[in-house]
């Protein structure tokens, strides 16, 4: 699955994670920058008003759309195609990367440029068009990153390749690609620059994701800074974009505050350098445009959240705001979820495109914080939808031992009784254990607990029997 | 003010000191404490771990314990958020849904029943010393209390209060999850514990039993001289002649 | 461009209104949004306001701002192109070039005016050239953006492929926010007219942050921007 990343379990890739000191540094420092920019383009950003009211302005349009997901994926699909375009619907990513491939086979493609795109990721898009023997070029600087450095996979939904510091691309750069510069992000890009230049002009086809389609009119929207989106979709004869079919809007009115919330939640810009929004073209003999215009609108497995308590999780618009703030993230990294949708709302997708038997252990990364919950510029309940996964993957796959323990737990809890001699038992119990008044090693469950921390010793006084006495008027 | 004392399976069992310091200050502000004695556990770690069924089990009793109180109080913002979540909790079940928004809407963490019903902002406490606080995220982000401790705190005679680095990441608890996701959670009450070191402060304080015996258990293990209290220990300290 | 088509809609759109738990929608009206923030942006801002913010925010985007008058515009665009090295120029074919008293200066051989019957040739000129020369359509106070509608004459190109752009900023042109711009094209949207291929925002050059976040302006488009603000027009 194109979706995966590794084939480790999900603690191998953890502790592979957590001794990659390079990768922590530049995940903490890249949250920490993240995180002021966005400040400062939200809460902080007196001019727009009320960052909550533009919130709850996405919330609710995107709620209206998801809710009548069909009559907006119809009304787009019926005006891209009055103007030209070609839409096909894909049911799976096999329909989908089976669909480009007869395209590219068709007009005899050799060479694809592509821009940044986490769906055609997820398909595995650029295997599909290497198998049939074209060559893709991926032409978004972090992706052109990953891809030189054979075909990293990324770590982050919005800068794939925020593992890498400058030194280790330096070198990527050098060894593949023949690079003779320093690790200055200024002489690294404009080599990128250089090298991708002439390939813009030549490719046969240009490939993209979609940021948000526009239903009222058939557009789709590019939301980019570099400048490579613009390139990948004027001079290629043929133009190839890829949806998730959740990613639309019903009108331009709509786009407006959709597009204003993902730059600034993004990367904290008040707006991205280029906002492309791209119709199929009625007109003859442009000269740069292209003149064939396919759309994907790929389900694969989006659909099994429709009607469920996890159709909010479709509101999602890729901004990655959650991914930012999110502590565990910061631990681990993005290869770590195993999946290219990794953070918080990497736990809640992945298991729901994936399925639970290979992505169902990464609901439980997270200490339910709710720092994403708080980000998301579209509020989502990602915590609370980490605690529906949970309730799921332990009833089909819980541990039997646990769930004992949960039902002693639930017991235990609605039986004062014998809680009340648990409380006055315990400091008997855990005696064998008290050194200095904390427990430095324990027994049972304790014991992942007491391997990196101390776990406080009970007291011995009990608290009912004092409140007890206190309310009689005996102590004070 | 008649109030009903929530005081968490985790107070009782391991800090009972923290325990009583909240009685007697919320007596001292001249409120009648009661204890419903069939209170236990919110059901919040069945909850968390996906067990929606023992946490309903747990819930059911709480919700029998204190259905009749006029106030909720509870020296921790993750009890009383869970007490808040009860209706999700109940969803499908009509009959005990009312009964858990009824618990629902009068449950106060201690320090916000405080400042903002008692409206009182200075309790007369005295506690020299530099100290930094730590944000917990089910108090500020769930209960969406982000004010009443600092309120409180500046109030302390003495205590002067220092920025902690990165106040807002979560410590590593997250009940089980300090257990099931035990290398990760190190790794993050470790740079907790870095950003307390780093503060200069001696004393931390926090208004949540679960992320200070996480953040103290750490911090004792790697013998740093550092204190950890309740914020209830704090504002239960004075001295003659103030107030 | 020939008929389009569409493959697999019913099967597709039929699983959808199946997991909502209904049939497919035939009609759905738009709510009237309870929160609409947008709006009160620049609310009461005034035209000299709009020109103010969208000279600072395009300061911010990294783009050097020039303001004048219509009679000192060629003036003005002279020092720009000396300032910013010189020709080759390329512009889109319009009207207005003419109607602000640019067209003199275009004569140059060094500058070539689009022209769609050239076919690729137009690409080829535009990538020699140092500077590519357009006017916007809308403009945003907000953003320091400037809005293309591109067609055959308002080639894409010419903003793209040069090293520099210099956009042309009719003081009425600026609006608050993308907020006026996208009920403009939603209005022409509604009365049936057809859109442009090509609608874009842009504001200011190329960039990027993706090598340890830090901001590298210059990427695969223009490295630098000019914005001429046209004050009394």
């Amino acid at each position: 699955m194109p979706m995966k990343i590794g084939e480790q379990p999900f603690f191998d890739r953890v502790d592979e994670a957590l001794e990659n000191d390079f990768m922590r540094t530049a995940m903490a420092s890249a949250q920490d920058r993240l995180r002021g920019r966005k400040l400062d383009a939200t809460v902080n950003d007196e001019q727009i008003g009320d960052w909550e009211e533009w919130r709850s302005a996405g919330e609710e349009i995107r709620r209206h759309t998801l809710e009548n997901l069909d009559f907006y994926l119809n009304q787009l699909s019926e005006n891209f195609s009055k103007r030209g375009g070609h839409v096909y619907f894909a049911e799976t990513a096999e329909d989908a990367t089976r669909y480009i491939q007869e395209v590219a086979k068709r007009k005899n493609a050799k060479k694809i440029t592509k821009a940044k795109s986490m769906v055609t990721e997820e398909i595995g898009l650029n295997e599909a068009l290497e198998e049939i023997g074209c060559q893709v070029y991926e032409t978004d600087l972090a992706e052109y990153i990953l891809q030189i450095d054979d075909h990293d996979r990324p770590s982050h939904i919005v800068v794939p390749s925020l593992h890498k510091n400058k030194e280790q691309i330096r070198d990527t750069f050098r060894d593949k690609a023949g690079y003779t510069g320093t690790e200055e992000p200024r002489e690294l890009t404009a080599f990128a620059r250089s090298q991708l230049r002439e390939v813009f002009l030549e490719a046969d086809i240009g490939v993209t994701g979609c940021n948000f389609a526009v239903a009222e009119s058939g557009t789709i929207s590019l939301v980019t800074n570099e400048g490579n989106a613009n390139m990948v979709t004027t001079y290629p004869e043929t133009q190839i974009s890829v949806m998730g079919m959740e990613r639309l809007v019903p009108t331009w009115k709509e786009l407006d505050v959709m597009v204003n919330l993902l730059s600034r939640s993004a990367v904290g810009q008040k707006i991205t350098t280029y906002i492309t929004n791209l119709t199929p073209q009625l007109e003859e003999n442009s000269v740069d445009a292209p003149k064939e215009f396919h759309l994907v609108i790929l389900d694969a497995g989006r659909s099994n959240a429709l009607g469920t308590e996890f159709q909010s999780a479709l509101h999602c618009i890729r901004c990655a705001a959650c991914v930012n703030v999110c502590p565990v993230y910061r631990q681990i990294g993005g290869h770590a979820y195993g999946s290219i949708y990794q953070g918080p709302i990497g736990a809640v997708l992945s298991p729901i495109l994936g399925g639970y038997e290979d992505y169902g252990e990464l609901p439980f990364a997270s200490s339910l914080c709710a720092a994403c919950s708080e980000a998301c510029p579209v509020r989502i309940p990602l915590h609370e939808q980490l605690i529906r996964h949970r309730e799921i993957y332990v009833a089909q796959k819980g541990k039997v031992s646990e769930k004992l323990a949960m039902k002693a737990f639930g017991i235990g809890a609605s039986t004062p009784s014998l809680f009340q001699g648990a409380v006055k038992g315990m400091p008997a119990i855990m005696k064998p254990f008290v050194k200095n008044d904390s427990i430095s090693s324990g027994p049972g469950p304790m014991k992942l607990w007491t391997s990196i921390r101390d776990f406080p010793s009970p007291e011995q006084n009990n608290f009912r029997s004092w409140f007890k006495h206190h309310k009689d008027g005996g102590d004070s | 003010m008649k109030i009903s004392l929530f005081i968490t399976c985790l107070a009782e069992m391991f800090y009972q000191n923290v325990a009583k310091d909240v009685v007697e200050v919320l007596e001292r502000l001249g409120c009648d404490v009661n204890f419903p004695k069939g209170q236990i556990c919110c059901g919040q770690p069945a909850y968390n771990s996906g067990y929606r069924k023992d946490a309903q089990k747990a819930a059911k009793q709480m919700i029998k314990s204190f259905e009749h109180s006029e106030f909720i109080v509870t020296p921790s913002g993750s009890c009383a958020a869970m007490f808040k979540e009860y209706p999700e909790l109940f969803k499908e079940d009509p009959e005990w849904l009312k009964r858990a928004e009824a618990i629902a809407d009068k449950t106060y963490e201690f320090t916000q029943f405080i400042v903002n019903v008692l409206k009182v902002e200075d309790v007369g406490a005295v506690y020299p010393a530099q100290a930094t606080y730590h944000t917990s995220c089910h108090m500020i982000r769930l209960l969406k209390e982000t004010e009443a401790p600092f309120k409180l705190l500046k109030n302390v005679q003495g205590l002067e209060l220092l920025p902690l680095e990165n106040s807002y990441d979560c410590c590593g608890f997250g009940g089980t999850f300090a257990v099931k996701m035990a290398s990760i959670s190190e790794q993050m009450v470790d740079e907790k514990v870095r950003h307390v070191e780093e503060s200069t402060a001696t004393l931390l304080i926090a208004a949540d039993n679960g992320c200070l015996m996480n953040i103290k258990g750490r911090i004792d293990r790697k013998g740093k001289p550092i204190e950890v209290k309740h914020i209830a220990q704090i504002l239960n300290t004075r001295v003659e002649g103030r107030n | 461009m020939a008929e389009g088509t569409i493959h697999n809609k019913d099967a597709f759109l039929n699983r959808i209104a199946d997991k909502l738990g209904r049939k497919q929608s035939e009609v759905v009206a738009l709510p009237a949004w309870k929160h609409q923030p947008q709006w009160s942006v620049f609310e009461d801002a005034s035209s000299d306001d709009l020109l103010a913010a969208f000279c600072k925010s395009s300061t911010a985007k990294s783009v050097f701002v020039k303001e004048t008058e219509l009679a000192n515009l060629r003036e003005t665009l002279e020092e720009v192109i000396k300032k910013h090295g010189g020709g080759p120029i390329v512009t889109t074919k319009d009207a207005r070039f003419s109607e602000y008293g640019l067209e003199q200066l275009f004569s140059d051989p060094e500058t070539h005016i689009w022209n769609a019957a050239l076919g690729r040739r137009n690409v080829e000129l535009a990538k020699q050239a140092n500077i590519g020369v357009i006017f916007s359509d809308i403009s945003l106070a907000e953003s320091g953006t400037i809005v293309q509608f591109n067609d055959r004459d308002i080639a894409r190109s010419v903003s793209l492929l040069p090293v520099v752009y210099v956009a042309i900023i009719p003081k009425s042109t600026i609006v608050p926010r993308m907020t006026q711009a996208t009920q403009l094209v939603h209005g022409l949207v509604k009365s049936g007219k057809e859109l442009s291929t090509c609608i874009n925002f842009i504001s200011g050059p190329s960039n990027s942050a993706d090598i340890e976040m830090d901001i590298v302006i210059g990427v695969h488009g223009p490295v630098e921007a000019v914005h001429i603000v046209v004050t009394d027009k």
